[in-house]
């Protein structure tokens, strides 16, 4: 997943702030709450995440002005910076809406989950993420993630068991099932980016339009360049005619719908119902 | 490929302790220089920074792409992090430190969040390793980000076998988790249970806590569609996790079981805490029960006592350090 250019609000510093007088930032007990409560969840899209914001000024503040989410975040980050952990901004690969997620930037192994899973279950991960990594469509099937089940590290796994983990990683947000196959979870994108690209630097995906990892999308039949289904949707927006932005080959897939929260919220459509319409791509 | 973050954490660290010497903006602007050659599309990383270092213009710590013109900056983002500027004196050895700190901050946010009790041994083993002799160091500075970015306080709960406990400076109610509903359920159970221990003078039998129970639907070996197993959780979970003790009462034949509070409850929660949620559970206020009041006001006054007496051993600790400053430099050899 990875969005268009998971935006680290750092770029967007404006020229002032670039010397000594750039304002620091400045934590109080507002913070604190947001900060804890997005780490008990994970991950969350933006709109719960602007609940969140307001509930913890009702807190702690209830006369401030609640700040814009981008500065706040930018806020937050420049006080965690020195921790090398970041309030991060992705876009999930299936329809593009906003998630947060808090990850740490120190160690780029999947130790985030070590502390809710046994060493079998972490290796069970690991194998589902080499599956899903290296398949076309960015899906794994569960009957190839359960027939590596001999192959795990540490105490011996049965399939059953192994299903059961597979769920546990998906109620953990770490992965998404549909249809009984596996893919990963924008909070396991956003958490491993990193990872991912260091581990598996000859297997791994990317996205020709934001340059992030890519897992689900579309690709050109000709020359097989892959974009996200996100980035598609933005790329060919209004276009009658879409082409491949590398080969000029006409683009042979379906131009995606995705999120887009003004439109949702004048509409009244249910984000649920929108989701089961839309069939996977690839 | 960019480099791991963990590997730049390493060279960087080990960068400092190769120029501790150079000290100076000479030494700074190599790093600027250095920062901008590594292909990185990952956030940021700050130079080398330890909230020890000078904050006079001195440092300049390249922010990857906006800082790109090798502009040096001084980095004013000390103020917010650092809470105790001690000393300018101290060098850029204890950069290699800093390495070691944010490591154990990310080691700790991993634990608070599996609700797991820490110990020191644990902490030497995953992450300071070989810089034991520095372990007080790096904990109290890794205490202090805590603290400081997320409101959580660590603890020592038993200092003859080093564990410690995280206390949530912040209170977290359930209004806080409306947003997610699939929170972790166990503490409700693990609230009652409190009370019911409570309420039996500090320690209840394990029949009294599965009377109680059992009127609400929660029954040892039937799986709760909510709790779990719930024998497995007060047994095993909720005191490998020390919020509670179980044992044998004394001299019962057959073996008869009973509960008490285990440490953790006794930092996370107060008495008078659990009355709150017993009171609101029947309807009705604390007062209501009479003698658990008392004894819940007693303990609230103790705690506030303690509070008190850490404030000021903390304040003329404080006082007593800044004292102590000018005149170290002075000190003759």
């Amino acid at each position: 997943m990875g969005a268009p250019r998971s935006r680290s609000p750092r770029l967007e510093v404006p020229s002032y702030m670039q010397c000594s007088t750039r304002r620091m930032g400045i934590m109080t007990d507002v913070h604190r709450r947001f900060l804890q409560l997005l780490m008990t969840h994970g991950v969350l899209e933006e709109q719960a995440v602007k609940r969140l914001q307001k509930h913890c000024y009702k807190v702690h503040d209830r006369n401030a002005a609640v700040e814009k989410l981008e500065d706040f975040i930018n806020n937050i980050n420049s006080v965690l910076e020195s921790l090398y952990i970041e309030v991060k901004k992705g876009v999930t690969e299936d329809d593009g809406r906003p998630v947060y997620a808090l990850v740490n930037l120190a160690t780029t192994s999947i130790s985030k989950m070590a502390s809710d899973f046994a060493e079998n279950e972490l290796d069970l991960f690991r194998k589902a993420l080499e599956l899903i990594i290296d398949s076309e469509s960015g899906f794994a099937s569960s009957t190839n993630i359960l027939n590596l089940v001999d192959q795990l590290k540490g105490k011996k796994m049965r399939k059953k068991e192994a299903e059961q983990v597979l769920q546990k990683f998906v109620q953990n947000k770490w992965l998404i099932e549909k249809e009984g196959e596996f893919t990963l979870h924008s909070r396991a994108i956003l958490e491993m980016e990193q990872y991912i690209r260091e581990t598996y630097p000859d297997s791994v995906k990317m996205c020709n339009i934001c340059h992030s990892l890519l897992i689900q999308g579309q690709s050109c039949e000709t020359c097989g360049i892959r974009m996200h289904l996100p980035c598609v949707a933005k790329y060919f927006q209004s276009n009658s005619e879409p082409r491949c932005p590398h080969c000029n080959d006409y683009w042979p897939h379906e131009i995606p719908e995705i999120f887009n929260p003004e439109k949702e919220r004048e509409a009244g459509i249910s984000t649920s119902n929108k989701k089961s319409l839309r069939s996977r791509q690839h | 490929m960019p480099r791991g973050q963990k590997s730049k954490l390493r060279a960087r660290a080990k960068r400092c302790q190769g120029r501790s010497e150079t000290k100076g903006l000479g030494g700074a602007q190599a790093t600027a220089a250095e920062e901008e050659n590594s292909p990185s599309s990952a956030s940021p990383l700050l130079g080398d920074r330890s909230q020890n270092l000078p904050t006079a213009g001195t440092r300049s710590t390249p922010k990857s792409p906006q800082r790109a013109a090798g502009v040096s900056c001084a980095d004013s983002n000390e103020g917010a992090n650092s809470q105790n500027e001690e000393s300018s004196d101290e060098s850029y050895c204890e950069d290699p430190l800093n390495e070691k700190v944010v490591l154990l901050v990310e080691f700790l946010l991993r634990k608070y969040q599996a609700k797991e009790p820490i110990t020191k041994a644990d902490m030497l083993k995953s992450v300071i390793k070989n810089k034991k002799y520095q372990f007080p160091e790096i904990l109290k500075r890794a205490s202090e980000h805590m603290e400081l970015a997320f409101g959580i306080d660590l603890k020592e709960v038993d200092p003859i076998r080093h564990c410690y406990t995280f206390v949530n400076k912040l209170d977290l109610t359930a209004d806080d988790m409306v947003i997610d509903e699939e929170n972790t359920p166990k503490t409700g159970l693990l609230m009652i249970v409190l009370a019911v221990i409570f309420k039996k003078g500090n320690c209840a039998t394990e029949e009294e806590v599965w009377k109680v129970l059992n009127l609400m639907g929660v029954y040892a070996g039937k799986k709760h569609s909510i709790y779990g197993e719930p024998k497995k959780v007060l047994t095993q979970e909720l005191v490998q996790m020390k919020y509670l003790e179980y044992r044998q009462v004394p001299n019962s034949d057959p073996p008869r079981y009973e509960f008490l509070w285990g440490p953790r409850a006794r930092v996370e929660t107060s008495k008078m805490k659990v009355l709150e949620f017993l009171a609101k559970v029947h309807d009705t206020t604390p007062s209501a029960f009479p003698s658990c009041y008392e004894e819940a006001m007693k303990d609230e006054e103790e705690r506030a006592r303690a509070r008190i007496e850490a404030r000021a051993r903390s304040s003329a600790m404080a006082t007593a350090r800044a004292k102590a400053k000018p005149s170290s430099s002075s000190c003759p050899k």
